[in-house]
């Protein structure tokens, strides 16, 4: 499958789009099963994700937790379910929740989280769309140590590759 | 209201204006004979890639030429590829997943 395209629609908005060769009905399993999710949200290399609830109904909440198996640290994402279509929508809010990482503030406000999924012939086209509340938040999500850490993550799994 | 770099980059002929001079200063002009679209709409594309500091214009003798503000740009193309980086980690673990499922689907259907 082609990699993920990102994209930026509107200033407060990030749009990931990807297709996988799997009918909708495993893709939608994939993405509802903790247990499932558990196995390929983690995240970043070296990475699990020891809390993962989740909520398939309108209202529910749902909290996930990632922790870098090197030294323990953890930081995770809460939100409520907004909409929930079997096989064709899940919409979310997300707050960021540092934990003991060092990753900056990721602003405020809630985000919303859009997953569209939509299948042709068996491959399953998905679409996220990650709302920021304000451009400050987005400024917020884009200057945060984050994205430093993650890559530090990456390179760190270089290294112990090359080594 | 003060523009902003997402919109700026959002906008396709923007994303090409931004591709051509990241090459080399362009007037106008020149950059207008690359699009099919009027003088009014490519300047209106400079002016928005102006206001977000994404282009600087520069005066040499009668003609303006634009050129690109690299920093600014990467700072914004930097963040997408790591999150870009990020999503297509995840993805291709959930590939891998997939691909399980379909097969364990197979062989229960052969039961």
């Amino acid at each position: 499958m082609k990699p993920a395209e990102v994209s930026t629609p509107s200033d407060r908005e990030v749009l990931v789009k990807r297709s996988f060769d799997a009918p909708v009905n495993l893709v939608w399993q994939a993405y509802t099963d903790p247990a499932l999710m558990r196995r390929w949200l983690t995240a970043m290399p070296g990475w699990s994700m020891p809390v993962c609830e989740m909520a398939t109904h309108v209202g529910g909440k749902y909290r996930w937790r990632w922790r870098d198996n090197e030294n323990g640290q953890e930081f995770g994402f809460t939100g409520e379910m907004l909409e929930v279509v079997l096989h064709s929508k899940i919409a979310h809010t997300q707050i960021y929740d540092p934990g003991d990482c060092d990753f900056g503030s990721m602003g405020g406000e809630p985000s919303i989280i859009t997953v569209t999924f939509n299948e042709t012939n068996g491959i399953t086209n998905v679409t996220t769309s990650i709302k920021y509340a304000s451009k400050a938040d987005r400024d917020a999500a884009m200057s945060t140590g984050m994205t430093d850490g993650m890559e530090m993550s990456y390179k760190q799994l270089d290294g112990v590759l090359a080594g | 209201m003060r523009r902003d770099i997402f919109q700026a980059i959002a906008d396709p002929t923007r994303r090409a204006i931004i591709a051509l001079i990241a090459l080399q200063a362009m007037t106008p002009n020149a950059i207008e004979k690359h699009f099919n679209t009027t003088r009014q709409a490519v300047s209106k594309h400079l002016r928005i890639l102006t206001e977000c500091e994404l282009v600087r214009q520069e005066q040499k003798g009668r003609e303006i030429y634009y050129s690109l503000e690299t920093e600014q740009l990467k700072a914004v193309t930097d963040w997408l590829e790591k999150v870009q980086e990020i999503w297509e980690g995840n993805y291709k673990r959930l590939d891998a997943l997939l691909a399980e499922l379909k097969q364990a689907q197979k062989e229960e259907r052969k039961k």
